[in-house]
Order: structure tokens, then C-alpha cells, then sequence
């Protein structure tokens, strides 16, 4: 019997993963207290399938199976038969471990129950349930359809079993995978702070503009896109925020030190490409 | 400051092209070509001669572009094989990355040898250029490169120009550079300029996160490959820079900000120290 996986929090990350999960012949319950959010994610992912079939990445037929794997929910309580839930809602210890505490009730007892955090504690988050063996980190990244990488994450009493299932199921999703210690930005955002936060000293002495820093990191370093380009994509507010976590959890460690300038940019509402300035202006494009 | 820029100008003015020439053709008995070069403006000409001198590994890397490029270039073993080609180099590098008594004494041969002409190029990723040229004549003729394993196989080359450099200088080797068909970005004289200062970094961050078992080096080099479309893993990336080259500028941003930023891991102090070994090892 296929293997059936729930997903909650239906904005990008759920989502993107519902997407993968049903092409890859997953069963899949989105769900998401709103009915409007759900709705609007099947639209998203409706019209990302219908491109990847322009493309011939997937057939028309593909498509259909896959968009009927997908059930949208709005009663949590539906997520009762799933093998795993896979929890994708804001990055808010609270509102996180609230959740796990009600899915540890309502799960199948040999559930997995994994988180999508990117810079909360998988172990924290575990600790809300009774069964902190079964939680995982499993860590997407944005376009999950398109970034080949999940990080698996082992929180401090996570079993080895789980790590092994969940690593599985992530490879069943087509994704590549690695294994990382539960600790502040696991690999990722742990080894690309400097990406961003060494451009940010370099532009802060001087010592050439933030298009020259890009041009340079392209074009010398062979990077696909510079980070400033990258800090205004992603959004200002949203890198400022993971270093600051990971600088809060590492209590102070000065190499993770966020920048003056990106908090500015933050405070003036240059959060980047979404409110067309950031670093660079995007009014005319 | 400024006296000491102009006044550098002026010494290339004095020593314009025409006037090189006489002196080479009495010099040395020839040639047409150097009569036919001598009609341009600029000091460098079309047919370049460069001499490499310095670390191994980027005299091979960068001999070996230029003469991708048809730029001839002279591998300079020692200093004495640079007296019999003094005359026809039109420019030359100084690759020691790490600066000290041998980059000195290299910098001191190549200034009192070449021509005044002859701009020359020096790595400057753990000295800054105006310090490295402080004590030395002719200091308009110097221009800072981010010489570090691995670039220069890429698009852009980063230079510097530092206070007393002249622009004439700086023109001719960027010059140099599009006749090689690179780009140039030219930025403030700083360690670790740009790109080896931010490489630097995420390498030595990588380190400290095998260091602290949180995940092994190939699944850190998997990760930021595929979850951040970096164009190497780091480690690996480390690995063909060689690690002690990495610590090297570290250890100069470190000296030179004294701040905590730049410490260099505990793992990659020992890569640097062991080399090799350390790959054996794991």
C-alpha cells in the first residue's frame, strides 16, 4: 500500500512538498486551518504541474494521478492514518510545539512525526511529545520542485530507525539527502551565513559597491547569484531573521554577528524583490 | 598622498615611451618591433612577456591561462634567470601568497631589475599593497591581485591599486588582463579583498561544523552544493586551495581586525599544518 503523508500548513514549503510527494506516488492529506490558503496552494501547485508538462518534465497523465493524490483537508483530526506528517507552519517555537502536542495525540501510534523548521530546535519541538524518538527535522528548501537537497535532521533523542525512515521517504521523493546534527542552521544555513554576512562587513568598509561584491562573487567565485541579489530574493527580513536565530542560539558567537546594514534595510521596509526595493531597486522590472 | 601619486605620474611621463626606447635600443642593439612598440601610448604593448615568481601552484595556474591566451610568459625559477630576461618583460607577477622575507626579496628583485616601465603585479591577499610596498622605490609601479588557488580560471581577475599606484599603471594592467580575455573588478587595497575573503569564511565555517560533528565533510560539500547551488563543496573546495592558504588569510583578516570573526578553526589549523596526511586520514 502506498505510503500516506500529511501535510500542515498549506503556504509554500506544504505546498511544495505536497507537490513532490504526490508526483512521486505519495498519498497526501494538505492540510490547513484555512480553507482559502488550501485552496489557493492547490491552485499554486495546479498551475506549477501544468508548466512542468509544457516543459515535458511530466506527462499530462502524471499530472492527473498526481493532483488526485492530493486531499485537501481542513479537519486536523484526518491525519489520523498517515505514516508521517511533515509539520511546514510559521518558524514560532510556540505555535510549533502546540502542534506537535496535539499531532502526538491524534497520529497513529507508529507515525513520524517531522518538522520543516529551518532554524528552530528539532529537539525542543520534539520534547512537546511523548514520543520524541519518532520526530525528525526534515528540512526543505524553497522551490522545494526545483532544490534537490533535504537535510535530515536528528534532534537529540531522535532513533536511529527514524532518521533510516525518513531518509527513505525523502529519497522516494526524489531528493538527495544528508544527515545533520540538531544544532543552530544544521548545515545550510550554518556554513551560507558568511556567504551573507562577510559580503555585508566587505560592503560596510568600503571596500567596493554591493554591485561590484555580486559581479565579483559571479564572476570570479563561479556563484549563480550574488548575495545580494540572493539577500533580496530571499527576503531581507527573512535572512536577517535565521541569523539572528542562529546567532541567539549560539549565544552571541560573534562569527554569526547580523549586519547594521540588513537590519536597516529591515526597519525601512527594504525587505527586497517582494517590496520591489532591497539592496538593489526593482521598480522597473 | 596626492604629491606622491602625481609625482609617480610624472616619473612615467619622464620615462614615456619614446624615451624607453632610445635607452632599450642602445641597450640592447635591437629591434624593430621595440621601435614599432614605441609609437603606442600606452607602456604595455600587444606582445606581452610576463614573468611569473612565487608559489607553485599559481605560477602554474596562471601560466597557464596566459598562454591560452597566446601570452608568452617566463616561469621564473630563481631570481638570477631574471637578469638575462630583464629587458623584454613588459610585465610581472609576485604569487607568494603569504607575505614575507621571500616575497620581499622578490619584490625587491623584480623593482630594481625590470625597466621602470614594467608594472608589477603582487598577491595581496594577506598584506595590503601599501604595506607591502611601503619601503620600496618606485611604488606607482605596483598593483595588488587577489591571487588565490582556483580563480583564475574564471571570468574576473580583482585588483588594487594602492595609494601611491599610478593610473597609467593601473590602465596598463588592466590592459593586460583584457588581452587575456578577463574582466577586471578593481577594489579598495584590503586583506583578503573580495572573493577569498568570503570563500575564506564559508570554508572555514564548514570546518567548524565537521569540527563540531554535526555533519560529515561529504554531506556538508552535498549540501551546499544542492540545497544553495554553491559551484564546489566547500571542503573540496579547501582541499584544491590547500588548506594552509585558507588558514593564511584568515589569519591576516584576524591580525588585521582583531576580531573573533576570523579565528580559524581548531580542524583547519590542523589540515593546514598536516596537508596531505589529513586526507589519508579520513
Amino acid at each position: 500500500m502506498a505510503i500516506s503523508i500529511g501535510i500542515v500548513g498549506a503556504g509554500t514549503m506544504g505546498a511544495g512538498i505536497a507537490h513532490i510527494a504526490a508526483l512521486n506516488k505519495f498519498n497526501v492529506s494538505l492540510y490547513d486551518i484555512n480553507e482559502e490558503v488550501i485552496r489557493r496552494s492547490a491552485e499554486r501547485i495546479n498551475f506549477e504541474m501544468k508548466r512542468a508538462v509544457d516543459k515535458n518534465k511530466i506527462t499530462d497523465d502524471d499530472m492527473k494521478q498526481a493532483l488526485s493524490r492530493i486531499k485537501k483537508r481542513t479537519n486536523i483530526n484526518d491525519l489520523d492514518t498517515c505514516d508521517l506528517i511533515i509539520e511546514a507552519v510559521l518558524e514560532d517555537i510556540k505555535v510549533k510545539k502546540d502542534l506537535f502536542k496535539k499531532l502526538d495525540q491524534i497520529a497513529h501510534h507508529t507515525a513520524i512525526l517531522a518538522t520543516n523548521t529551518s532554524s528552530l530546535s528539532v529537539t525542543s519541538i520534539a520534547a512537546a511529545t511523548k514520543k520524541p524518538e519518532r520526530v525528525v527535522g526534515m528540512h526543505f528548501f524553497n522551490p522545494v520542485y526545483m532544490m534537490k537537497l533535504v537535510e535530515i535532521v536528528k534532534g537529540a533523542r531522535t532513533s536511529d530507525e527514524t532518521m533510516k525512515s525518513a531518509t527513505a521517504i525523502a529519497e522516494q521523493m526524489g531528493k538527495k539527502t544528508v544527515q545533520a546534527k540538531d544544532t543552530p542552521g544544521f548545515i545550510v544555513n550554518r556554513v551560507a551565513r558568511p556567504f551573507y554576512g562577510e559580503a555585508m562587513k566587505i560592503l560596510g568598509e568600503n571596500v567596493t559597491s554591493l554591485e561590484e561584491i555580486d559581479r565579483i562573487v559571479k564572476r570570479s567565485g563561479g556563484f549563480k547569484m550574488g548575495p545580494f541579489e540572493l539577500m533580496d530574493l530571499i527576503g531581507n527580513d527573512v535572512n536577517l531573521s535565521v541569523t539572528e536565530s542562529v546567532y541567539e542560539q549560539l549565544y552571541h558567537d560573534p562569527r554569526f554577528q547580523p549586519s547594521p546594514i540588513q537590519k536597516q534595510l529591515v526597519e525601512a521596509g527594504m525587505l527586497g524583490k517582494k517590496t520591489k526595493q532591497g539592496f538593489y531597486n526593482y521598480d522597473d522590472k | 598622498m596626492k604629491k606622491q601619486i602625481k609625482s609617480g605620474k610624472a616619473k612615467i611621463k619622464s620615462e614615456s615611451p619614446k624615451s624607453a626606447t632610445v635607452k632599450s635600443t642602445q641597450d640592447e642593439g635591437i629591434s624593430q618591433k621595440t621601435k614599432h612598440q614605441s609609437e603606442k601610448a600606452k607602456p604595455i604593448e600587444q606582445k606581452h612577456l610576463i614573468c611569473l615568481l612565487g608559489d607553485v601552484q599559481l605560477v602554474k595556474e596562471y601560466s597557464s591561462v596566459f598562454q591560452e591566451h597566446g601570452i608568452a610568459v617566463i616561469e621564473l625559477k630563481n631570481l638570477n634567470s631574471l637578469k638575462t630576461s630583464a629587458k623584454k618583460i613588459t610585465g610581472a607577477f609576485e604569487l607568494s601568497l603569504v607575505s614575507g622575507d621571500q616575497k620581499r626579496k622578490n619584490l625587491e628583485a623584480l623593482n630594481t631589475t625590470l625597466p621602470e616601465r614594467v608594472p608589477i603585479i603582487t598577491s595581496t591577499l594577506t598584506e595590503t599593497l601599501l604595506s607591502q610596498t611601503q619601503s620600496l622605490q618606485h611604488r606607482h609601479r605596483f598593483v595588488g591581485i587577489a591571487a588565490f588557488p582556483t580563480l583564475f580560471a574564471s571570468h574576473l581577475v580583482e585588483l588594487t591599486p594602492s595609494l601611491h599606484t599610478s593610473k597609467e599603471t593601473l590602465d596598463s594592467v588592466i590592459a593586460l588582463f583584457t588581452a587575456a580575455k578577463k574582466e577586471t573588478a578593481t577594489v579598495q587595497d584590503s586583506v583578503g579583498m573580495v572573493m577569498p575573503r568570503i570563500l575564506c569564511q564559508i570554508i572555514n565555517e564548514s570546518l567548524f561544523t565537521v569540527q563540531n560533528d554535526v555533519a560529515t565533510p561529504n554531506d556538508i560539500d552535498e549540501a551546499m552544493k544542492h540545497g544553495t547551488n554553491y559551484p564546489h563543496g566547500p571542503i573540496a573546495w579547501g582541499e584544491l586551495i590547500g588548506f594552509s592558504n585558507v588558514a593564511a588569510v584568515l589569519d591576516a583578516l584576524y591580525n588585521n581586525h582583531h576580531e573573533e570573526r576570523y579565528r580559524v578553526a581548531p580542524l583547519l589549523r590542523q589540515m593546514a599544518i598536516a596537508g596531505a596526511f589529513w586526507k589519508e586520514k579520513h
